[in-house]
């Protein structure tokens, strides 16, 4: 992955699993199994959509250590497990992604004259850092926020449910039975790990 | 002179926590076993529709009275052990995601944020802070000018306010606002989050306070002690939060009620000629049917309890049960809940505790040298990653500068405010054009914001910046959220005003009354469950007291 440099070394979530309760374990370690089929995208919609998970995850296709985003997007939209809520001036949310992934592929032919996956890196960020620009101006037809909102809320659910994410940020995960017995400012419990680099904080004001 | 054990005391009008199992699992599977199963050609005294916070504690009171009583409940009977998790992503099934249209200026999401499934209700996925309402939440129009007067005061709700926090139990330090009061249990010990909220206050002279939450501190029964793992708003796999699932259904099904889980209600059934109730037609596995009753009480939360009511149109009420007078599904409210984190090179680890913790209810109530009318509080929150990822992402961060920006995690603290959004008339439910899987349209609901709440949002993250930046943060960054849900089917003195009457009565159906969120003509700047729990038994009180042993 192309993410941040390493802060918690050593730092291991899925080898505390043996502390969690079994629903839960099961459950977690699963997603670092190989992902199922994709069922709900087609073809076109599998590759812009993997194209632009990637960049809103900043993964660069290192399948070694990837979080299959996609695949876990995909498996939602199957089950058609939404969020509970749509907005007025959205389509439902399977077919709000097949609608902008194809808004996005038409976008890279006027910008490239190829789908947006197979742009060039640099234009697909631009195309995507459009959408956002737009706020919540019009993007074929569409809130370009409430767009945004979607793909994001996707992305992020997905990244963020991984073990591999957990591990990056520092946070071990589930916590059943087990629970914590030191909590507080700068305490540690015996199987976390102290961050590196606690000063790099990544938008100090005035640095 | 207290006499006795507090415990013992609550013991004797309400068994729960000892009816649960003391052996590590989480589930009294006999007593479930063995629940009471009507027939849908009984008549019951009373059908409760969905089985929440207000559902259950008008079951467990009833079934006490004597009254033959069931609640359907649209979801699943939870077995904590083996269908919740220690995870976020996975506890998506603890929502109601069936569809809604969410629309107007300010829209807001459903699902996770407000809206429960299953017994248990919202509380399975509460964060746990119970606090009361203030005594000048009941005359807002009277005194400051903007939002609703009840047609009940502050002292009708005391005695079950303070009967259901023994219940819950509640834990607390000595409350100063409002009407002053003490907690049944002690103060949890506070975590990082907790400890930044404190300082970074008392620096600047605001007063915090660690609770009020509906965690037992110590045993409470056969419920455990918290083990602190913070995932309070994915269902307590310990038993430690209370959710009536564990505080008010155990004991209403020891005596007699029952509880019918994945039974989703569909239309509330009234006589044409006589204008009375008669019982509830539902789906359950797949099939219709019709459970006959004496009464119908209505408690599925904000959304689905004016859904239902216009569901429930028939010729007799062509605009939907309840709604001649245009009041249903009108003035729901959502607290403005925007949510400010502090950065700091110590690490913080806000996971590591319930995420409530502490809160002050110090900006509560109008100050006449502000330009807005009542007020905010604030709490701590804690969200996990998958949360704060939104929290991140909402200040535009997307790629390697979220992943960047994310990693950070352990350094942030967190804290929301509830602010009091006001209850206007067009912030309302109505039935979309879409259609569920039962065929039954589903809610729209259109929800703007008026200047009033623009500015308490405003006030209310400029206090949370200044509390984190005094405790020492370096960057502050907020997002705009919302939080909670009530009214939409509003208690009031009369027909042209309101839905129901102080007792949860329906002005139109002198049979049906509504005992949840969606009674509540303002919100104040306080988390709803206890609020709505103790309005429930208060119904629950004026019906045993007008029919002892059920209706004629």
């Amino acid at each position: 992955m192309s993410g941040p440099a390493e802060r918690f070394p050593g730092f291991d979530v899925l080898g505390q699993a043996p502390h969690w309760d079994q629903v839960t374990a099961d459950l977690v370690t699963a997603r670092s199994e190989p992902p199922a089929e994709v069922k709900f995208f087609n073809d076109a919609e599998r590759a812009c959509a993997t194209a632009l998970l990637d960049l809103l995850t900043g993964q660069d296709g290192d399948e070694a250590f990837a979080v299959p985003v996609l695949e876990m997007i995909d498996a939602r939209l199957a089950a058609g497990e939404t969020d509970g809520w749509r907005y007025e001036d959205m389509p439902e949310d399977g077919q709000a992604w097949r609608d902008t992934l194809s808004y996005l592929d038409a976008d890279a032919a006027g910008r490239c004259g190829t789908t947006f996956a197979q742009a060039p890196e640099a234009d697909q960020r631009a195309l995507v850092q459009a959408v956002q620009d737009l706020k919540s101006g019009p993007w074929h037809g569409l809130p370009a926020d409430h767009v945004w909102s979607l793909w994001t809320r996707y992305a992020c659910t997905a990244f963020y449910a991984h073990p591999f994410a957990w591990a990056e940020i520092g946070f071990p995960g589930p916590a059943y039975p087990r629970g914590y017995k030191n909590a507080g400012v700068g305490k540690l419990e015996p199987f976390e790990v102290a961050d590196e680099r606690p000063s790099e904080d990544p938008v100090r004001e005035g640095a | 002179m207290r006499l006795g054990d507090p415990a013992d005391q609550v013991r004797d009008r309400n068994e729960s926590a000892w009816l649960l199992p003391n052996d590590g699992s989480r589930t009294n599977h006999k007593l479930r076993l063995d629940m009471q199963r009507f027939a849908d050609t009984d008549e019951l005294d009373l059908v409760i529709v969905g089985c929440g916070a207000g559902g259950s504690v008008l079951l467990q009171r009833l079934a006490r009275a004597g009254w033959r009583v069931a609640a359907l409940d649209a979801g699943p009977f939870w077995d904590p052990d083996t269908d919740w998790v220690s995870d976020e992503a996975g506890s998506h099934q603890l929502y109601w995601t069936d569809p809604r249209v969410i629309a107007g200026s300010d829209p807001v999401p459903m699902g996770s944020n407000n809206s429960g499934r299953g017994v248990g209700g919202s509380m399975v996925h509460y964060a746990g802070y119970t606090p009361r309402f203030h005594p000048s939440d009941f005359s807002t129009c009277s005194v400051d000018g903007v939002g609703a007067d009840w047609p009940l005061s502050y002292p009708d709700l005391r005695p079950y306010y303070q009967a259901i926090e023994a219940e819950l139990p509640v834990a607390g330090e000595r409350w100063p606002w409002g009407d002053p009061h003490g907690y049944p249990h002690r103060p949890h010990p506070v975590g990082g989050n907790g400890e930044v909220f404190l300082r970074g206050a008392d620096k600047i002279g605001i007063t915090a306070k660690v609770g009020p939450v509906a965690i037992a501190n110590g045993r409470f029964g056969n419920r455990p002690h918290c083990i602190y793992r913070g995932f309070c708003l994915q269902g307590c796999k310990v038993n430690a939060k209370a959710s009536p699932l564990i505080t008010h259904v155990p004991d209403a099904l020891a005596h007699g009620a029952e509880v019918r889980a994945d039974a989703m209600v569909t239309q509330v059934a009234v006589d044409e000629r006589t204008g009375q109730a008669m019982g509830v037609h539902y789906v359950s596995g797949g099939r219709e049917h019709f459970q006959r009753a004496r009464m119908v009480a209505i408690a599925g939360y904000s959304i689905e309890t004016p859904r239902l009511l216009l569901n429930s149109a028939s010729s007799r009420f062509p605009d939907g049960l309840c709604n001649s007078f245009d009041q249903v599904g009108r003035y729901l409210m959502v607290q403005g809940a925007p949510q400010t984190a502090g950065r700091f090179d110590a690490e913080v680890r806000m996971y590591k505790a319930p995420p409530p913790e502490v809160s002050s209810e110090e900006f509560y109530e109008t100050d006449p040298a502000k330009d807005y009318k009542r007020g905010f509080s604030i709490q701590t929150v804690s969200p996990l990653p998958i949360t704060w990822a939104e929290h991140v992402a909402a200040q535009g961060h997307w790629g390697s500068a979220l992943r960047e920006y994310m990693s950070d995690y352990v350094h942030w603290s967190c804290l929301g405010a509830l602010c009091e959004f006001l209850p206007l008339a067009e912030n309302r439910v109505t039935l979309a054009e879409e259609k569920d899987r039962h065929g039954l349209p589903v809610a729209r609901f259109a929800y703007s914001q008026c200047d009033n709440d623009r500015a308490l949002a405003k006030a209310a993250q400029q206090v949370m910046e200044d509390i984190l930046h005094a405790a020492g943060a370096d960057e502050v960054i907020t997002i705009q959220r919302y939080a909670h849900l009530v009214g939409g089917a509003r208690m009031a003195a009369d027909e042209r005003h309101g839905v129901v009457d102080r007792y949860c009565r329906s002005f139109a159906v002198p049979n049906l009354y509504i005992t949840d969120g969606s009674v509540l003509p303002t919100q104040g700047s306080a988390n709803p469950a206890l609020t709505i729990m103790a309005v429930a038994a208060r119904a629950a009180d004026h019906l045993i007291a007008s029919a002892p042993g059920g209706p004629a």
